[in-house]
């Protein structure tokens, strides 16, 4: 019934009359689709290209070396601080330490005063070099 | 400070940070350099605690009385740098502007 109201013509007598009404081309059909290649041959060649792009990555590596350089420097500076410390630092540890090993071996010696035969303060290597001690007890100030 | 008829003031003591040590480095390295090398020669030849405790009192001692000497002559520039150290942990390049007011106002020669 909607097909007679769009297509329905004066001086029809069937449906069989009606003209066709079809989606087609535009009059003319239409226009030619490309589908040919089109690469042109214009810009910079690969030589061109290998030059610009080997400066470029000489520039940033130049810029990479002049960075570690300035980064050497840092590093330089900070050893050189911590060197002009570090005597002061050790100094004052061991002055700690030795206060904390007299107290180690005063409480050594009130736990092993009835023990016959008891070294205190022996050392339990047979080196006479200096070796930190084994068991760790000589940190009594962190308690 | 108002009271100022015979009241005695407070010794200072320094307080030996890690920011105030690694602010005043380059002065510990110029008027310490001998009583340092003491010690550390004598850590390497023996590293017992015991045996190097009288040069370890020298460079104690030395540190010392750099620190006093600095909060002497330049107490304000010496705490700003101690502070932006302390601030930034202990980087030199941020905080270059303070470095350059303190070694202005406290050389290595003086």
């Amino acid at each position: 019934m909607t097909e007679l109201l769009i297509r329905r013509r004066k001086g029809m007598t069937s449906v069989k009359e009606m003209p066709v009404l079809q989606d087609g081309p535009p009059p003319g059909g239409f226009p030619a689709v490309r589908y040919a290649r089109r690469i042109p041959n214009s810009g910079p060649g690969g030589v061109a290209i290998f030059l610009v792009a080997s400066a470029v990555v000489s520039y940033g590596l130049y810029q990479v070396g002049q960075g570690n350089g300035k980064r050497r420097a840092y590093k330089q500076e900070k050893f050189e601080a911590r060197k002009a410390i570090l005597p002061f630092i050790q100094a004052e540890e061991d002055a700690r330490f030795v206060r904390e090993k007299q107290k180690y071996l005063e409480e050594e010696a009130r736990i092993m005063a009835n023990v016959p035969g008891w070294k205190v303060g022996e050392s339990v290597y047979h080196t006479k070099k200096w070796r930190p001690p084994a068991a760790r007890r000589i940190y009594a100030d962190y308690q | 400070m108002s009271s100022e008829e015979g009241a005695a003031v407070a010794p200072y003591i320094p307080v030996t940070t890690s920011s105030v040590l690694m602010s005043a480095n380059k002065h510990f390295a110029h008027f310490c350099r001998a009583q340092n090398k003491a010690f550390l020669d004598c850590k390497r030849a023996d590293p017992n605690p015991e045996k190097c405790l009288h040069k370890g009192l020298d460079v104690t001692s030395c540190t010392l009385s750099v620190l006093k000497e600095l909060h002497e002559k330049c107490p304000k520039e010496m705490d700003a740098y101690a502070k932006c150290m302390d601030y930034y942990g202990n980087e030199f390049k941020l905080c270059r502007k303070q470095q350059q007011e303190f070694e202005n106002a406290c050389p290595l020669k003086a």
